[in-house]
């Protein structure tokens, strides 16, 4: 067994070197740690004393670090010791290339593991462990019932879902039939494989808007798209192979099982998007969300081809999904959100036959804060519902109409009503609570004293209501950031730990660079939130934040104001109608009715 | 533009603080940075003035296949 000399090159500092002596000495070497505060000249006597096989300097203090360890190697040279005896040397003042250059064996930086040492003592590679790459792909509906707990609510929704699945029964859509279509006539095998998709366009082309159908026709693509060249695609295969090679994921969450990240993407590009999914996933990211642009919701249909887009969003074709689904890690949830616009159901059956995992499903907020007409998202809704199910991908259900000005109660009273329609049609929703400053929240004083009350008591309250899993965001902290990067991630982090604490499924997180609208969101700004988590995580381990008693009082309030909400809607007899009253958000809340896709709704 | 930025993802952010009188001042200032490095699309996300000077951060953006998108040649097709 080699005999390992340990001694700090430092007047005062030896509790790196200490705690090295210990695990080395657990590890069965034999070890001897020499105090601080001696010379040069006494460690290497010290080494021709004990005569160990590798010799540990440590270094803690910045000042005359390269003339110390200078030294160090002259003396051992000049002695003769270094024939049998390897020199590393670590610490906060050492910097692994500043050892090299000195001429010792290894240098080893912040944040050095005993594996890497032993390595290095016995003359091995070091092969970083296996650890950070063993997250396996979690499911976030499972161990749940879907039991409503409350039975008024419950029987409302029960009543309200019946309507909905009444209404929507002899009805159709352009959206529905086309995604009939890709879901029949469209084979992702065929397509991977280059055996074209036989004649599927000729079918789909009748079935779209201008913009579609002029690029099936003619060629033609969006003002702002563009494909990418050969010599881009080649490029990217490339970088594929090499990151993927050096590549390995890291986990946030500590102690606890959760709650999973997720961070979405949507740089327009769908090149630097797998560059942020890669970074994302090796700092730590859970699952990324595919964020597409805000035109492709009032577009009746998808275009095709791999495609880069000039603005914020990266455009739904089945390339650009196929190309990041494959740039994915393993452990990796993929979310493509279908949930606001004219495409829903196609998006959920392409989604699902690309291989996502999640997708993201809201008729009432696509109705009231995405611009798509009610009755058009309703009959689209319920589709896409039967395609997630038949897809096996859970769907949460956003409730970003809050950021709008509709209050928690009437947005919860829809996400429930979306969830007890996926129930019915043997879907998995999830809920998604805003932890937001919304709109209400600062009229009525919610977070005067603390964000914490408020967010919890939208948990407990569903909590109270049903049994589903809960996935705040989105993303957490909405209305609370700010430009400054170190506001931001503290912020993002703060709200994470408090979805930790309350014990929910997942997070979506923002990058510190969420309240800039001047340009695109970077790559270290994602990480920045990414890191700000983990370190939360990290100090909060298994403890609890605790919220004061406003917050049971204000679940109470919601639960209350959800149950006369859905009175409202069961009352009124039609959800549609109900949609254009504003039982689930009204004009006066700061919802409007979209029109996009109105009087295109047919029956059968 | 240096070689060494071509490996850059997709911005430099350049993060200080700057002596001096005023936001606008310090804005100026960054802009200057960034245009020294060879970077044409530029911008200041934040700025904070404090009497001392202004703690500010700052992108240069490297020009993605997105963002070159009007420039472009169509110099091929792409199928999946």
């Amino acid at each position: 067994m080699n005999k390992v000399l340990l001694a700090p090159l430092d007047p005062v500092h030896d509790i790196g070197l200490k705690l090295m002596a210990r695990s080395l000495s657990e590890a069965g070497y034999e070890t001897v740690l020499l105090p601080p505060d001696l010379t040069a000249e006494e460690i290497l006597e010290q080494a021709m004393r004990h005569n160990p096989s590798v010799l540990l300097l440590s270094r803690t203090l910045g000042y005359g670090v390269a003339e110390t360890l200078a030294r160090m190697v002259d003396l051992a040279d000049a002695a003769g010791l270094r024939e049998n005896m390897k020199i590393g040397v670590g610490g906060m003042a050492i910097r692994t290339e500043l050892a090299a250059e000195l001429g010792f064996d290894a240098g080893f930086g912040q944040g050095t593991t005993v594996e890497q040492v032993i390595c290095f003592i016995e003359g091995r590679e070091y092969q970083p462990t296996t650890n950070r790459s063993q997250k396996v792909k979690r499911n976030l509906t499972a161990g749940y019932d879907y039991a409503w707990n409350h039975a008024r609510i419950e029987k409302k929704i029960d009543n309200i879902t019946d309507q909905i699945l009444d209404w929507t029964r002899h009805k159709t859509s352009p959206g529905v039939e086309r995604a009939k279509l890709r879901e029949s006539a469209w084979d992702v095998e065929l397509w991977r494989a280059r055996l074209g998709v036989g004649d599927f366009h000729r079918h789909y082309a009748p079935l779209c808007g201008e913009l579609p159908r002029n690029f099936f026709s003619q060629g033609l693509l969006h003002p702002k798209t563009r494909r990418f060249s050969h010599d881009e695609v080649q490029k990217l295969e490339q970088y594929l192979v090499e990151t993927k090679a050096r590549m390995s994921v890291r986990s946030l969450q500590h102690k606890r099982k959760g709650p999973l990240i997720f961070n979405q993407y949507g740089t327009g590009c769908p090149f630097m998007d797998i560059g942020h999914i890669l970074a994302s996933e090796a700092w730590g990211a859970d699952g990324v969300i595919h964020f597409d642009p805000s035109w492709g919701a009032r577009t009746e249909g998808l275009l095709d081809g791999f495609l880069t887009h000039q603005e914020d969003g990266t455009v739904i074709t089945p390339a650009n999904l196929n190309r990041i689904f494959l740039a994915l890690e393993p452990s990796t949830l993929w979310q493509v959100r279908a949930h606001r616009g004219l495409n829903t159901p196609e998006t959920v059956v392409l989604a699902g036959k690309i291989g996502a995992d999640l997708t993201k499903i809201n008729l009432c907020y696509g109705s009231l804060a995405a611009g798509t007409d009610p009755a058009r998202m309703t009959v689209d809704g319920v589709h896409s519902m039967r395609y997630a199910k038949q897809y096996n991908m859970p769907f949460d259900v956003v409730t970003n109409e809050e950021l709008s000005g509709v209050p928690a109660h009437k947005a919860f009273a829809g996400m429930l009503i979306v969830a007890g329609l996926a129930l019915k049609l043997g879907a998995r929703p999830i809920l998604q609570p805003l932890f937001a400053c919304s709109p209400e929240v600062i009229i009525k004083d919610l977070m005067e004293d603390n964000y914490i009350d408020f967010n919890a008591a939208k948990v407990k309250a569903l909590r109270s209501v049903i049994n589903a899993p809960v996935w705040p965001g989105a993303p957490v902290g909405f209305l609370t950031h700010t430009e400054d990067r170190v506001q931001s991630a503290m912020t993002t982090a703060l709200h994470a730990c408090l979805a930790a604490s309350l014990n929910v499924d997942a997070v979506s997180i923002a990058s510190t660079d969420e309240a800039y609208s001047g340009g695109p969101i970077s790559v270290p700004a994602k990480i920045d939130t990414l890191r700000a988590v983990q370190e939360g995580f990290r100090f909060f381990g298994q403890a609890n934040i605790a919220p004061t008693a406003a917050a049971e009082l204000w679940a109470e309030e919601l639960i209350a104001g959800i149950e006369k909400t859905l009175a409202k809607v069961q009352d009124c007899g039609d959800f549609v109608a109900a949609l254009h009253a504003g039982h689930l958000g009204s004009r006066q809340d700061g919802a409007t009715p979209g029109r996009a896709g109105k009087d295109s709704v047919t029956a059968i | 533009m240096l070689q060494s930025l071509e490996r850059v993802m997709d911005a430099v952010n350049a993060e200080t603080l700057w002596v001096c009188k005023s936001e606008a001042e310090g804005r100026g200032l960054m802009l200057d940075i960034h245009k020294g490095f060879g970077f044409t699309d530029v911008d200041v996300v934040f700025a904070e003035f404090e009497g001392p000077g202004v703690r500010i951060r700052g992108p240069g953006l490297r020009t993605s296949p997105s963002r070159q998108i009007l420039m472009a040649r169509a110099d091929g097709e792409v199928i999946p």
